[in-house]
């Protein structure tokens, strides 16, 4: 018996060198540069050198907020309305939102950019039909979409989960007792299917929040968010430590909105 | 008494089967109506349409003299108690049953009252702020009846209300049940396949088979006079015998003329014959109108079933005298204990009881290699 546990434990070593190579030792870098300077000495200065990137921070919050939200609006009805379909309905669906996910991140953005750019094949459409060019590429906007459109399939997929698993006798329950469609969606459908939105608001959010390519490729260079800033800090040795501390302070923030979500969730679950 | 529903010619098709064929079926305002019949024969069916979550594909289904065949669910002064009772379970006891006041609307303090009496009414008093998945099934039941009740609806519909409890809980239930309807005066319809649940609540039982209505009456009426072979055997205990009515009040069977009450039919017209196992009485050989064997002896606690062999015809008697298997007794049956039914698509499949014990063995088996 005590032997069979020792080699079990033995059969998870691997893994916890690998976790301890690849999660616990940056971390701990991390945490190491945030606080010293570039001669490697004890420093707080790092912390009160934060104020300067406050702007920054409230804009990638601000923008990652209405990308979250636009991607809510799309997906929920997307997902409503797949949860609702035939199990083939269901799988095309399925591919639809997949299949883009296939492909990388990067080439996903960089043909978003050759779609959306002044001469690129949206604003050639609109010039044929008279309605255009119209400037998109280096606009918030277009980063926003950019990060709605990235990180949507994360936004449907656990809605659509928690939807196909309500009883559909509840939504006849419901209109026995006088909801039309639309009360049949707020009073049990919306409220029943919250654990989805929560995963799936946590799960786009949290990758926008934290994005530096789509800004940079989307927003032209015109304006900086905080993943931007904490990718340029890493690109010279001597930015290293103010990079760690935003890294670490933007990590821990992150951490605290999730457990507040969860919170939310199982409250009243 | 005026009528409250009526269904007018009601066919529904799934898949090109036909799932209801012809229904026609009034129900009268306070009335609590069963509608009985095996498992698949359209009970759910004729419910969704009536509770509007199903469109009839022909004829019409008429709420207070109004055609509503195209009113939406949510319009219709009907509400449901569905079979695995559906409560939401996001709220309390006190949200599901206050789910309908608050959709329209009512003043919190007049839902705090109202509630309130449901919960008396159903007897969960104290329970409104349990989560329902915490409530046990009968628990659960109840807070589905004041759900559907707290609207005051007209009609209420309840689709095997009972079905998922224990014997002893259902009883209870069906006495509460029928105390329930007969305070607030709420048109009943209720769907059972529990014939004994049917005689004991009901008004009026509407007997279904393979989507058609069979017979519609009184439980009495039901029992006593069922109009074929298939409601006689699905209603109690029978046995159906192939018979022929000589003239009126004069029919033979087993071989044998007998005195009935019934008359009607054409001379020596072919009929079914049913005899019920509690009308046959047990006599001497030789002053018995038949005489038989007797096979297999159970004992049912107020009586003993017996099955009887006559000229080959296993009869299922009941009696509360004994009589030792393998004996030789006469029989004795009363006129009026005699029915006669006119043959129908259902005759010869019913009411003989050469196969009950081994149909008994049957059961039991496969409830072994279920388990
Ligand atoms: N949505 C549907 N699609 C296809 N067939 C259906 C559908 N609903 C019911 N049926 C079929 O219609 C028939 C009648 O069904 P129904 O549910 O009315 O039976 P029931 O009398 O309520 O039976 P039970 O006592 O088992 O509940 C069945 O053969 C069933 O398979
Ligand atoms: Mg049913």
């Amino acid at each position: 018996m005590r032997k069979k546990s020792f080699m079990s434990s033995l059969v998870a070593v691997p893994h916890m060198v690998w976790c301890a190579l690849f999660i616990v030792a940056p971390l701990l870098f991390v945490i190491y540069y945030s606080f010293t300077n570039t001669e490697g000495s004890f420093t707080l200065d790092n912390l009160t050198r934060l104020s300067d990137y406050g702007d920054t921070f409230l804009l990638s919050v601000e923008m990652s907020i209405i990308a979250t939200f636009f991607a809510f609006l799309v997906g929920y009805p997307f997902a409503y309305f797949m949860a609702r379909q035939s199990e083939t309905g269901r799988k095309i669906c399925m591919i639809l939102l997949m299949l883009p996910m296939w492909t990388n991140l990067l080439i996903r953005t960089y043909s978003m950019m050759a779609i959306l750019d002044d001469g690129g094949f949206l604003n050639s459409v609109l010039a044929w039909i008279g309605l255009g060019p119209v400037h998109i590429v280096g606009t918030k906007g277009a980063v926003i979409f950019g990060m709605a459109y990235d990180f949507f399939p994360y936004m449907v997929l656990p809605i659509y989960t928690a939807i196909s698993k309500i009883d559909n006798r509840l939504m006849e329950a419901a209109q026995d007792l006088g909801c039309n469609g639309r009360r049949v969606l707020t009073r049990v459908v919306l409220p029943l299917s919250k654990s989805g939105i929560i995963s799936g608001i946590t799960m786009v959010f949290v990758p926008s929040i934290s994005t530096f390519y789509i800004s940079q490729k989307l927003g032209g260079g015109t304006f900086e968010l905080i993943g931007d800033t904490i990718e340029r800090q890493f690109q010279v040795p001597s930015t290293y430590n103010i990079g760690a501390m935003i890294s670490l302070v933007m990590m821990i923030l992150i951490l605290i909105s999730v457990a507040v979500m969860n919170r939310f969730s199982e409250s009243e679950d | 008494m005026e009528k409250i529903i009526e269904l007018k010619n009601i066919t529904k098709e799934y898949d090109g089967e036909k799932v209801l064929d012809n229904i026609n079926l009034d129900i009268y305002d306070k009335e609590f109506v069963t509608i009985l019949g095996p498992s698949g024969c359209g009970k759910t069916t004729t419910l969704r349409i009536i509770g509007g979550f199903e469109m009839p594909d022909e004829g019409d289904c008429i709420f207070d003299g109004k055609r509503i065949n195209d009113v939406p669910a949510y319009r219709r002064h009907v509400n449901t108690v569905f079979q695995k009772y559906a409560l939401f379970p996001h709220l309390n006891v006190f949200e599901n049953i206050a789910f309908a006041l608050r959709l329209q609307k009512v003043p919190e303090r007049e839902i705090v009252t109202r509630v309130q009496e449901m919960l008396e009414l159903v007897a969960l008093k104290g329970f409104e702020h349990k989560k329902v998945t915490y409530l046990s099934g009968g628990q659960q039941q109840r807070v589905a009846i004041a759900r559907a009740l707290i609207n005051q609806p007209r009609v209420l519909l309840l689709d095997e209300p009972l079905g998922a409890l224990d014997l002893k809980l259902r009883k209870d239930m069906q006495k509460e049940l029928k105390n329930i309807q007969t305070r607030t005066g709420i048109t009943f319809i209720y769907v059972t396949h529990d014939q004994e649940e049917a005689l004991t609540m009901s008004d009026t039982v509407v007997v279904m088979s393979e989507g058609r209505i069979q017979q519609i009456g009184t439980p009495t009426d039901i029992y006593n006079e069922p109009v074929n072979a298939f409601v006689a055997d699905f209603i109690g205990e029978s046995n159906i015998l192939d018979g022929v009515m000589i003239k009126d009040r004069l029919a033979r069977f087993a071989g044998k003329d007998f005195v009935c009450v019934d008359g009607g039919f054409d001379p020596n017209e072919p009929v079914d014959v049913v005899v019920r196992p509690e009308d046959v009485d047990f006599v001497d050989v030789e002053k018995g109108m038949l005489t038989g064997t007797v096979t297999s002896v159970n004992f049912k606690g107020v009586h003993y079933e017996f099955i009887v062999d006559i000229n080959g015809f296993k009869w299922m008697i009941q009696s509360t005298d004994f009589v030792e298997e393998g004996r030789e007794i006469g029989l004795y049956i009363e006129p009026d204990a005699i029915h006669i039914m006119k043959k129908s698509e259902y005759s010869g499949l019913y009411g003989d009881y050469s196969s009950y014990s081994d149909e008994l063995d049957e059961l039991s088996n496969a409830d072994d290699v279920e388990e």
